[in-house]
C-alpha cells in the first residue's frame, strides 16, 4: 500500500516523466519531503473506484470522459490532420491565440462576448492556410450525424481549427490536407489512447529551426493526462512545429531543437544572445514559418469565460516548454474544452495551472514520440 | 520637517537593502544591469514607513512608443487603455508601479503632478499632459491595509527617480510584496523589486523592472528548481505549489496578489511591435512563476520602446530575450528581497 502511495505522488509530481511512463521518476525523491506530508499523500489516495477505472492507464487527451480523437496522415506520411470530437450536442470551448502568425477559423466566436457556447469539435491541420479547409470534412461528417447548433432548418456543427506550417517537409507544398482528411480523422475519432508522434497534425511538424538550414528536428504530435484524486482530469494535445527548442521545463535542459555541426545543441537561448541570428537573418530575411496548435481539456464544469482563461493558461505551457515561444514566425495557438462530465468542484485557476503544465508535458512527448523523416532527425534518432 | 524625515528614512532603508550587484547573462560586473542600462530611462522608489508598502516610477521624460499585455484576472490598472494600438496616443512619459491595491493607483496622480511641473507630456495648446498608465499589487494583508501610496508617493518617487542602476529588493512597490501564497500567508515569503538588463552585440538593449507579488512559487527556470516559495510544514524546504495544487490541498481563493513589470528596449518599435513585445514578455512571468495568470493575480506587462536606437528591430531576439530578462528579474526580486516578522525572504534561509 505505501508503494503504491509512492507512485501516486511521483505521478503527480512535476517530473516530466512521471506521467509519461517513459523513465522512472526522481524528481520527487530528491526533493524529499513530500511523502512527509500527511495530507499531501492521503491526497494521493487511490481515487475512488467507479466510472473511470477501466480508462484509468490512458494518459493522453482521450482521458477526458467525453472526448474523441482521430489522427489522418496522407499518403507520404508528411502531412495530415487530427480531430478532437466532443461527445452529445457541444460543449464549452475557447481559444488563446498568442502566436503573430496564425491561421485559424471559428477563433471569433469563441470569444466569450459572442454568443455561441457549444463547440462539437476541434481540427488541428498541417498544410499552412490550405489545411484550414480539412474542416469542412468534419463539419460535413458532424452534419451528416446531425450535430451542431440547432437552427432549426438544419444543424450548425461549429467546429474552430488551426493550422500549421509544414510545406516545405516531402510534397507538402502540393499536397495539402482537405476536406477529405478532416472527414477520415473524425470518422476514425475513439476514445483509445492518443497515437502520438509523426502522425496527423504532427507528421509535417518540425522544430529547433533557429540554426539555419538542416539543423532542425523532428516534431510531432504529443498528449498528456493529469488525474487528480477527487475525479477532476485535465489533458493536452499539441502538434508542435516551432521555431524554437524544446525544453524539459523541470530541468531547463533542452530535449530537441537546433543542432551544432557536432551533433550537440546549439541551445536557441545561446544563439540569441550572441547575435548571430539577427545577423543571419538581415543576410536572408525570410519569414520563419512555424506554429504549434493545441487544446487542452477538462472534464469540469466550466462557464464560456472559465474555458476561455482555462486556455490563457495553458498557453503557459507553451512558454515553459519552448524557447522561444510566441514569436512572430509563429501562430500559436491553444483551444480549450470543458466536457462537463465530472460535477465535482474546482477553481478555474487550479484547472489551468494543470491545463499548462500537461500542455508542457504534451510538447514534451510529441518531441520523444516523434519518428524522423530524411535529414530530419527525431530525439530518438540521437546518441544517447 | 517632517517630510524631511521621511526622506531620510527612505533614503536610509534603500541604502540598507541596496544589493551587491552580481553578474548575471549579459551583464558585466560594475556596469548597469538594470532598467537603468536603458539611456533615458530613470526609476525611482519610495517606501512609506508607517507600513510596509510604497511605488516604484519609471520616468521617460522623452516619451517612449508603448503598450501592455495584461494576462491576469484580478488586474488593478490605469491608462491601458489608451495602449491599444489601436487607439491614438503613441508615447507615454512614465509608469507607475504600487502598492496599496486599487488605492495605490492614485500614485500616478503624483506623478502626472512632477511632469506637468516640469513641463513633460502631450501638447494640448499651451498645456502638456502627463501619460502615466499605472499598475498595483495587493499588499493591503502586509500590516496596517488603512495604510497606503499616494499621489504623495508617485510624487517622491518620481523625485528621486535617476539613472542609476535600480535598487532592488523590498524597496518602493515591492516593499510589501510577497509571494508563496498558496498555504496562506504563514508560510508565505517576502518578495520584492527586480531587474535585469542584456546588451546584445548590436546596442540593442532589453531590460526588466518587475514587483512580484503572485500567488505561485518562483522558479528558477534554467534549472526547473525552486526558488522561493510556500514554506513545507515542520521541515525546512519548500511545499511546491505544484505538488500542492495536485494533491488538493490548496483553495486558490483570495485575492493577495499581482505581478507587474516593465519591459523596456531602446529599439525603434511601433506601438503593435510593442504590444507583441509585452506579449512575448509576459512568457518570463509563465517560466518563472508557477501558478501564473490565475484567477487571483493580476498580472501585468508594460513595454516601452525609447527609439534610441533607430532602424528595423529585429522582433524575434527582442521578443525571446525579453521573455528571459524578465525571467531573470522576477528570479532577482526573490533573491534580493528582504525578510520582515514572520515573512521571510530567500536571504534569512541560508
Amino acid at each position: 500500500m505505501k508503494r503504491y502511495a509512492l507512485s501516486l505522488v511521483c505521478a503527480a509530481c512535476l517530473s516530466t516523466d512521471g506521467v509519461a511512463g517513459l523513465k522512472p521518476c526522481t524528481t520527487c525523491e530528491s526533493d524529499g519531503g513530500l511523502r512527509s506530508t500527511s495530507n499531501v499523500v492521503q491526497a494521493f489516495r487511490p481515487a475512488t473506484a467507479g466510472a473511470q477505472s477501466d480508462n484509468s492507464s490512458n494518459t493522453t487527451l482521450t482521458a477526458v470522459d467525453g472526448i474523441k480523437v482521430g489522427s489522418f496522415t496522407l499518403p507520404g506520411g508528411t502531412t495530415g490532420c487530427t480531430v478532437i470530437l466532443v461527445d452529445g450536442e457541444g460543449v464549452p470551448g475557447g481559444v488563446s491565440q498568442r502566436g503573430g502568425a496564425p491561421g485559424t477559423r471559428e477563433t471569433d466566436l469563441l470569444n466569450p462576448l459572442n454568443m455561441v457556447d457549444k463547440v462539437n469539435a476541434v481540427v488541428l491541420s498541417g498544410g499552412s492556410a490550405f489545411g484550414l479547409d480539412s474542416a469542412t470534412g468534419t463539419v460535413k461528417w458532424l452534419e451528416e450525424h446531425h450535430i451542431g447548433w440547432d437552427v432549426r432548418v438544419t444543424r450548425v456543427p461549429i467546429v474552430p481549427a488551426a493550422i500549421l506550417f509544414d510545406l516545405p517537409i516531402g510534397n507538402n507544398a502540393r499536397n495539402h490536407p482537405g476536406p477529405d482528411c478532416g472527414y477520415q480523422a473524425v470518422e476514425s475519432a475513439t476514445t483509445a489512447p492518443v497515437t502520438m508522434g509523426t502522425v496527423g497534425a504532427g507528421a509535417g511538424a518540425t522544430v529547433g529551426k533557429m540554426g539555419g538550414a538542416g539543423t532542425s528536428m523532428k516534431g510531432g504530435l504529443g498528449s498528456a493526462a493529469l488525474r487528480m484524486p477527487n475525479g477532476l482530469v485535465v489533458a493536452a494535445i499539441v502538434a508542435v512545429n516551432a521555431a524554437g527548442d524544446i525544453l524539459d521545463p523541470d530541468t531547463g535542459k533542452v530535449i530537441a531543437g537546433a543542432r551544432k555541426a557536432d551533433g550537440t545543441f546549439a541551445d536557441a537561448r545561446t544563439l540569441l544572445r550572441s547575435g548571430a541570428l539577427a545577423q543571419r537573418r538581415a543576410q536572408t530575411p525570410r519569414a520563419v514559418e512555424n506554429t504549434t496548435i493545441g487544446l487542452v481539456a477538462t472534464n469540469a464544469k466550466l462557464t464560456k469565460a472559465e474555458v476561455s482563461r482555462m486556455a490563457l493558461m495553458g498557453d503557459d505551457g507553451y512558454a515553459r516548454a519552448i524557447f522561444p515561444s510566441h514569436t512572430m514566425g509563429d501562430g500559436d495557438t491553444v483551444f480549450s474544452l470543458a466536457t462537463g462530465k465530472w460535477d465535482g468542484q474546482a477553481d478555474v485557476s487550479l484547472i489551468g495551472a494543470l491545463a499548462a503544465d500537461a500542455m508542457a508535458r504534451a510538447l514534451v512527448q510529441a518531441v520523444t514520440q516523434a519518428t524522423g523523416l530524411p535529414n530530419i532527425p527525431a530525439v530518438r534518432d540521437l546518441k544517447k | 520637517m517632517k517630510l524631511w524625515m521621511f526622506a531620510v528614512l527612505a533614503l536610509a532603508a534603500t541604502a540598507e537593502l541596496a544589493p551587491k550587484r552580481q553578474q548575471r547573462e549579459g551583464g558585466r560586473p560594475g556596469v548597469n544591469n538594470t532598467l537603468t542600462a536603458i539611456p533615458g530611462i530613470k526609476v525611482g522608489h519610495h517606501t512609506l514607513t508607517e507600513r510596509p508598502t510604497g511605488c516604484t516610477v519609471v520616468l521617460i521624460e522623452g516619451g517612449a512608443t508603448a503598450s501592455v499585455d495584461v494576462r491576469g484576472a484580478a488586474p488593478a490598472t490605469r491608462d491601458t487603455d489608451l495602449l491599444n494600438p489601436a487607439k491614438m496616443v503613441e508615447q507615454i512619459q512614465g509608469i507607475a508601479l504600487s502598492g496599496g491595491s486599487i488605492f495605490g493607483l492614485s500614485t500616478a496622480d503624483g506623478v502626472l503632478k512632477y511632469l506637468e511641473e516640469k513641463n513633460v507630456g502631450i501638447a494640448y495648446g499651451r498645456r502638456r499632459i502627463p501619460i502615466v498608465p499605472g499598475a498595483s499589487i495587493f499588499d493591503l494583508g502586509v500590516g496596517d491595509a488603512s495604510v497606503r501610496p499616494t499621489a504623495d508617493c508617485g510624487y517622491r518617487a518620481a523625485q528621486a527617480a535617476t539613472d542609476a542602476a535600480v535598487v532592488e529588493g523590498s524597496v518602493g512597490a515591492g516593499t510589501g510584496a510577497t509571494l508563496g501564497k498558496l498555504g496562506g500567508m504563514e508560510r508565505a515569503m517576502k518578495s520584492g523589486v527586480g531587474s535585469a538588463a542584456i546588451v546584445m552585440p548590436d546596442g540593442v538593449i532589453i531590460a526588466a523592472l518587475v514587483v512580484v507579488n503572485p500567488v505561485g512559487d518562483v522558479i528558477d527556470p534554467a534549472t526547473g528548481k525552486i526558488v522561493a516559495g510556500v514554506r513545507a510544514e515542520g521541515r525546512p524546504g519548500f511545499a511546491d505549489a505544484r505538488v500542492m495544487m495536485r494533491s488538493g490541498v490548496p483553495r486558490v481563493n483570495r485575492g493577495d496578489n499581482s505581478t507587474i513589470g516593465v519591459i523596456a528596449t531602446n529599439a525603434t518599435l511601433t506601438k503593435a511591435q510593442a504590444s507583441y513585445l509585452a506579449q512575448m514578455t509576459d512568457d518570463g512571468y509563465a517560466r518563472a512563476i508557477w501558478p501564473i495568470h490565475t484567477m487571483v493575480d493580476g498580472d501585468t506587462v508594460f513595454a516601452i520602446a525609447t527609439g534610441g536606437k533607430p532602424g528595423a528591430p529585429d522582433m524575434m531576439t527582442i521578443g525571446a530575450l525579453a521573455a528571459d530578462v524578465m525571467a531573470t528579474a522576477v528570479v532577482r526580486a526573490a533573491t534580493q528581497a528582504t525578510g520582515l516578522p514572520n515573512l521571510p525572504a530567500v536571504r534569512d534561509l541560508k
